[in-house]
């Protein structure tokens, strides 16, 4: 009797534990689900719910179309802005790291500390004498000034990130090659930068994804020329309301390159964001 | 190993120029234009020094107040769900099987959603004709039928708060998993010995030992929160009326659609305020805890 009641309740146990790793799956999932199936439907099918259709490729031909819309310079000011970010911030990043964690002096940890606070600065607080020191130097709705801005976003974290990664690399190898006879710029060059490459790589996806995904700066500091795809979003609302299945097209747009970036990376993910503070 | 002092100053000096760049000069310039008159529309150049003005304004604003009660809401209710079922995740997928690790995997992928995109795509499920989600509430909750979601100022608040915590929780979820699996097993071991139920097991030993990882990234989810403003433009724009402007967005439209500089760098330092509080938890929660 008991013992039947037993079974019952472990597989009662069982049962719940999988409806709520379904319900996981599903509250994660179907969001993007959603905006991936929206984006290949075509236009009739969108406003109604269907879950079954002629797939067409429609939409990202409207998007790229040229009128009413067209992504392709926002793509192209992501891509560049993006990439000049990270270009700028990591080699600044690495050596301020590689000092924090080999040369550790009484004031890294403050120093550490204040980069850490200063993402907690809100953007809008950033942004404004950046908007007003950029229309003086007429650079507002250019791809350098959102690079300079976008470095606020990233370089701190990167800082974070790769003292993290040299603080894992052992000493000893180093050590064995002064002792060799190579002078300190030797070992750096042949011994500690190839070791750093994959947390420098890591690091660099992370703050490719930051810069990419910003919106707030974007939308103050362009109008036309410099315009980013996240703020290019924007242009598929027209005076009929948000066209979703261009908003859907070009939010797979935004959203796919990142997803192959994290999952690159989905192990530091975690630590990147809270700055180690989590692992 | 010691690099020369010379050495050390070149290494590092272009990341503390670049950081103080962008973080000291905005914070000293906006705090200096907080105290000054400049209507952007009127004059290319700051006006004159008003004293303390702008703040005085700020405190007589109903706006102001209201984007202050918005704001508070939101992070509280964004942080506590973000926690919450972060937490739920992590306990029920830390089991070791095949779904729960393709689970994990897709955790972190709502949080890499661009913001922006997020606002759209729950605007686009909320839709109150066509809304994918809207269609399947409406059928689980007769009553829902009338509601429509983002024109009604109490759900619009809560369906903000959600797009946030569909970002969220998955992430903090990863972090509880790997906070779970620092835990020794021989602890639960002893504890089932001793005759523990599942339920005195959680509340009795996991939580006790995971709760400096939870002050840690509830300070942190905290600030995030406090500096949510994307969903906002693409989600409400505010609205409706004003239930969904937050202390950001409130800074920005008066920044940047009525160009009163002076006002909204004001707004801006109350939100400094605020975040710096949560800031010094959230340093003196690391230094406890030992992470820095």
């Amino acid at each position: 009797m008991s013992n039947s009641r037993y079974i019952w309740r472990k597989r009662l146990g069982w049962l719940v534990e999988k409806v709520a790793v379904l319900f996981i799956l599903l509250f994660i999932a179907f969001p993007i689900y959603w905006l991936l199936i929206t984006a290949f439907k075509p236009e009739e099918f969108v406003y109604s719910n269907a879950f079954i259709f002629p797939p067409t490729l429609a939409n990202f031909r409207a998007i790229f179309a040229g009128d009413p819309l067209d992504f392709k310079p926002y793509l192209l000011n992501s891509l560049v802005i993006s990439t000049a970010t990270v270009l700028l911030a990591i080699p600044l990043a690495t050596m301020a790291a590689y000092t924090l964690s080999r040369y550790a002096f009484k004031g890294s940890l403050p120093l550490l500390i204040w980069f850490l606070t200063t993402q907690f600065l809100p953007p809008v607080v950033v942004v404004i004498p950046f908007f007003i020191l950029f229309r003086r130097l007429g650079l507002v709705d250019t791809q350098i000034s959102l690079i300079i801005i976008n470095l606020s976003l990233v370089v701190p974290y990167a800082v974070w990130m790769l003292k993290g990664f040299v603080d894992a690399l052992p000493t000893e190898i180093e050590e064995a090659a002064v002792v060799d006879g190579c002078n300190e710029f030797e070992v750096l060059r042949r011994i500690t930068f190839p070791l750093m490459m994959p947390g420098v790589i890591t690091t660099a996806v992370f703050a490719f994804i930051m810069s990419w995904n910003e919106f707030l700066y974007a939308l103050v500091l362009t109008r036309d020329e410099a315009t980013t795809m996240t703020v290019g979003l924007l242009s598929t609302q027209t005076h009929r309301g948000v066209q979703w299945e261009w908003m859907s097209a070009a939010g797979l747009l935004v959203m796919v390159p990142i997803f192959f970036l994290s999952l690159t990376i989905r192990n530091y993910f975690v630590e990147g964001m809270t700055m180690g503070a989590v692992k | 190993m010691r690099g020369s002092r010379l050495i050390r100053f070149l290494l590092l000096a272009p990341a503390v120029i670049v950081v103080l760049a962008v973080s000291a000069f905005p914070m000293i310039n906006t705090f200096i234009l907080s105290f000054r008159e400049w209507r952007l529309d009127r004059s290319p150049t700051p006006q004159g020094f008003v004293g303390f003005e702008n703040y005085a304004r700020a405190f007589g604003d109903r706006f102001f107040w209201n984007s202050i009660s918005v704001t508070a809401t939101f992070t509280v209710i964004s942080v506590t769900m973000s926690v919450v079922l972060g937490l739920a995740f992590a306990l029920v997928l830390q089991k070791p099987s095949r779904l729960n690790t393709f689970a994990k995997t897709l955790l972190i992928f709502p949080f890499a959603v661009a913001p922006i995109l997020k606002g759209f795509s729950w605007r686009f499920m909320l839709n109150p004709s066509w809304g994918v989600y809207d269609t399947l509430l409406d059928a689980l909750i007769p009553p829902a039928r009338d509601v429509v979601w983002l024109a009604d100022p109490f759900w619009a608040q809560f369906w903000l708060a959600v797009s946030e915590v569909w970002g969220w929780a998955p992430i903090i979820a990863l972090m509880f998993v790997g906070a779970l699996g620092a835990i020794p097993t021989d602890i639960f071991e002893a504890a089932k010995v001793e005759g523990a139920s599942n339920w005195q097991l959680f509340w009795k030993v996991t939580l006790p030992l995971l709760s400096p990882v939870i002050v840690i990234i509830t300070l942190l989810k905290t600030i995030f929160s406090l500096k949510m403003f994307d969903q906002v433009v693409s989600m409400t724009g505010g609205g409706p009326g004003r239930a969904t402007q937050t202390l950001n967005y409130y800074v920005y439209i008066n920044g940047f659609r009525f160009l009163d500089m002076g006002y909204a760098s004001a707004l801006a330092y109350i939100l400094i305020v605020a975040l710096t509080i949560f800031a010094v938890f959230y340093v003196r929660a690391l230094y406890r805890q030992g992470a820095v």
